[in-house]
């Protein structure tokens, strides 16, 4: 057998062949990231320049501009749930309603909501549900002049996805935003999510998205982000850099083609119209942001209808990342699985012409490029190990190859760093700055094989058909600052 | 490949590595620098503007000295950055004051240095420099460039052709709404928002003379526009324009008509002509929005209720048994849903 396997690897065709693609496919990552670095400064730069036209202030003392409902779903969250709905709650929006759903936790989060917000219950007999999700039991309104603009629905468990589309069920406005309960979001965010539409007139924007940031160890105080701190262990400072990258890079850069498939389920708007339109949220899937973002740009599409999902690129919204490698696994592995039934789901969408650049470019590179890397890169590793086993390696020109892909790799990070220090003023601390171009080297050895092994679990698991939902993803929490 | 051409490969890369270092290093310090001038120009300007408007008869300012200290603290004609930091802070200045003192800043504004910096932009190619001037003009109210404004009240950036229009509500007023027809471009929510926002602060008292010749535009932004001026004012006597575009054909025209007549409560006769619309409207979310204006806006039409509980949209009928069972007529939604059993099933009620 061994005999076979040798002479597999050794066949000079399989060994070009090889060569070839992953040196093709290196090229054609590097390629895209290049691009979106070009793509990525324009969208920023424009955006910055719009934004003197539509400033915060002009919009919080308009009249007329869309309702907004924030939605956001809790589940156990008992120890934190009152400050983080003080933090929903004052959020600056004219026309502003925080929903929170109660998706049937088993702590004592109601009782604490109903005894601090003083709420009463409300006859739940007649609620409109166009779109089906788990029993809504009842409706919950605070009797406290304050807080008018809160209702909490008590459902039974349905999970993220399900929660979620009972609050769009619920909800009157136009706009809805998605996001989690436990996350800290800007006080201005609303009003700068709104902005693309209130500026845009040749197409609907169907969702919006803003900027994540990485919080752990930072300092709350009343909801608030008292102090961004960068966090102490690695694994999430590496989770800052990789946010800033992705973000800043990645999605600015599609945006600026309108190309934009995924809006972040812990933070994005959406017209509720068309949510309701596509039947809200798959509850049956783990990756369900995506998921809907997919359906609402192929319902667009099949109704020939001008349309834009578009990015900011400030961070609008701070969330608490993996803490440790265990849960970062676990994760990534939940991330995997949703990209894989998403783009099982959409399969139709292959190089279909009905779809145009959804088909031919959006669709496909994600199939290639961010389903297909983790495969590519554990090919990668066994290649290495098995053409090394049979002598085949030039060493010599191997370490090369890995230097040059690396310090290609710096640069990407390098260049998503000095675009946020340059734009906002987030980290303005030279040792910060210090400490996140460190963790962005340091990210291929000490993180990156960890993500590609918590990415390879999530496709063992859809291969062998191993049943796996959410997962616990246990946070420290914020630090609260009582000063 | 060879080693070499992959060596050259490294050493280029590495380069543009160091380049994005020392960029990295150069915008903090930078940014640290500008930071610290911004600050003093805030202060001098501060301190300026207080002693200005408040001046001390025995130590008066003068402007030789005002023009001195700005000079000072980098507001020259070459430091363009300066002068549009002293721009925004004027205009943010400008927009705090009120009554006789807001005369006094005009009066400064005509004397100190960033005159003309705002007309020159105008002028300019780009998109960016063009807007931005537009808007310092209208902000700044410098009325005498009003006729070079009101050329780009068409042009192709939306931008610059929304700070147009805008200038032309500042400057004229109701009067500006009877270039409404020849506006050839879309514009844009924002911009309607902005318009409307703009008259009622400079021009509360409506002129309907204006208002009304604006009523012939047949285009579609346009119209939404004046429901949206009819809103703001509320202007009773105009609810029938409002009223006739609740069935037009155009689905934003329709949902700015629901929008802008829920400010108003309606009389009776009136109140029945929305109850017809909402039958013929097509669209089940604005049939939804006008069954709760009415709702809220009006006695329980019995009558009307039941009707639409035998609709089509199950959605609708949802809502509309939900008004019917919150207000005294629990009955009447039990017979209706029990009547969609056969007779002979036996339904676990009480």
């Amino acid at each position: 057998m061994l005999n076979n396997i040798e002479k597999f690897f050794s066949g000079e065709y399989v060994f070009l062949a090889t060569n070839y693609f992953f040196f093709f496919y290196g090229i054609a990552l590097m390629t895209m990231y290049f691009a979106g670095v070009i793509l990525a400064s324009r969208a920023i730069s424009r955006n910055k320049k719009k934004s003197r036209f539509l400033q915060v202030n002009d919009i919080v003392s308009a009249t007329d501009i869309p309702s907004v409902s924030l939605i956001a779903p809790a589940y156990n969250e008992g120890l934190t749930i009152i400050e983080n709905v003080k933090s929903l709650l004052s959020i600056q929006y004219p026309y502003y309603e925080l929903i929170l759903v109660n998706d049937g936790s088993k702590d004592d989060s109601l009782e604490k909501l109903i005894k601090e917000f003083k709420l009463e219950r409300r006859d739940a007999t007649f609620i409109t549900q166009p779109i089906p999700t788990a029993t809504v039991k009842y409706v919950y309104k605070s009797t406290l002049s304050k807080y008018t603009h809160l209702t909490v629905l008590d459902k039974n468990n349905g999970g993220r996805a399900d929660a979620l589309n009972a609050g769009i069920n619920f909800a009157t406005s136009e706009l809805v935003v998605c996001t989690d309960a436990d996350c800290i979001i800007e006080q201005d965010a609303l009003l700068k999510m709104v902005r693309p539409y209130l500026e845009e007139y040749h197409s609907e924007i169907i969702a919006c998205g803003g900027g994540i940031g990485i919080a752990n160890d930072s300092v709350v105080k009343n909801g608030v982000m008292k102090e961004l701190r960068l966090p102490n262990n690695l694994v999430p400072m590496v989770q800052v850099v990789e946010y800033i990258r992705a973000f800043l890079l990645g999605r600015m850069a599609w945006s600026e083609i309108n190309g934009l498939m995924l809006v972040s389920g812990a933070f994005g708007m959406y017209p509720r119209k068309r949510v309701i339109e596509v039947s809200g949220f798959d509850a049956k899937t783990v990756g369900e942001d995506l998921e809907l973002c997919i359906r609402l740009r192929r319902l667009m599409e099949e109704k020939e209808l001008p349309y834009k999902v578009v990015y900011l690129p400030e961070t609008l919204c701070w969330t608490e990342g993996p803490p440790d490698y265990d849960i970062l696994i676990k994760q990534r592995d939940r991330w995997a699985r949703g990209l894989w039934e998403t783009l099982k789901i959409h399969r139709k969408l292959f190089f279909n012409p009905k779809y145009r650049y959804m088909g031919f470019l959006y669709y496909p590179y994600w199939l290639f490029f961010e389903f297909g890397a983790p495969i590519v890169e554990f090919l990668g590793i066994i290649c290495i190990i098995a053409f090394a086993f049979f002598g085949m390696i030039n060493w010599t020109m191997a370490v090369l190859l890995f230097t040059a892909a690396y310090i290609v790799g710096c640069i990407f990070s390098t260049a998503a760093i000095f675009m946020y220090v340059k734009n906002f003023n987030h980290y303005n601390k030279p040792k910060q700055v210090i400490e996140l171009l460190l963790a962005a080297y340091l990210e291929p050895f000490l993180y990156h094989p960890i993500l590609v092994y918590g990415q390879m679990k999530g496709y063992y698991k859809k291969i062998f058909r191993i049943k796996s939902g959410w997962g616990t993803m246990t946070r420290k929490g914020f630090k609260v600052s009582d000063t | 490949m060879t080693e070499a051409g992959v060596l050259l490969f490294i050493q280029c890369v590495l380069a543009i590595l160091v380049i994005y270092w020392i960029s990295i290093a150069i915008t903090m310090v930078y940014r640290k620098n500008r930071m610290r001038a911004l600050e003093r120009i805030e202060h001098t300007f501060a301190d300026i503007v207080s002693r200005y408007l408040y001046n001390n008869e025995d130590d008066p300012l003068l402007i030789s000295e005002i023009n001195d200290r700005l000079k000072a603290v980098g507001i020259r004609k070459g430091n363009r950055n300066n002068v549009q930091y002293l721009i925004r802070l004027m205009i943010r200045t400008q927009r705090t004051i009120l009554g006789e003192n807001y005369y006094k800043l005009k009066k400064l504004y005509a004397q100190i240095p960033p005159y003309n910096a705002s007309f020159t932009k105008i002028s300019k190619w780009g998109w960016y420099s063009r807007a931005r001037g537009i808007r310092e003009i209208y902000e700044m109210n410098q009325s005498q460039y009003m006729n070079e404004v009101f050329k780009f009240q068409n042009n192709k950036n939306v931008f610059v052709r929304r700070e147009a229009q805008i200038a032309m509500v500042v400057f004229m007023g109701w009067e500006s709404l009877r270039f409404l027809p020849y506006l050839k471009r879309n514009i844009t929510l924002w911009q309607q928002i902005k318009i409307v926002e703009k008259l009622y602060d400079l021009y509360p008292k409506p002129e309907m003379k204006w208002l009304k010749r604006a009523y012939k535009t047949d285009k579609l932004f346009g119209k939404k526009l004046l429901m949206r001026i009819i809103r703001k004012f509320e202007l009773h006597t105009e609810i029938p324009f409002i009223m006739e575009h609740l069935e037009h054909p155009d689905y934003e025209v329709r949902e700015t008509a629901i929008y802008c007549i829920q400010t108003f409560a309606l009389s009776t006769e009136r109140m029945d002509y929305i109850k017809d619309v909402y039958e013929r409207v097509a669209n089940p979310v604005q049939q939804a929005q006008l069954l709760n204006y009415i709702y809220e806006n009006s006695d329980i039409d019995v009558d009307f209720y039941l009707r639409q509980l035998h609709g089509d949209n199950d959605e609708l009928k949802l809502n509309v048994a939900e008004i019917l069972w919150n207000n005294g007529h629990k009955e009447k939604v039990q017979e209706f849903y029990y009547q969609q059993y056969p007779e002979n099933s036996n339904l676990n009620v009480e």
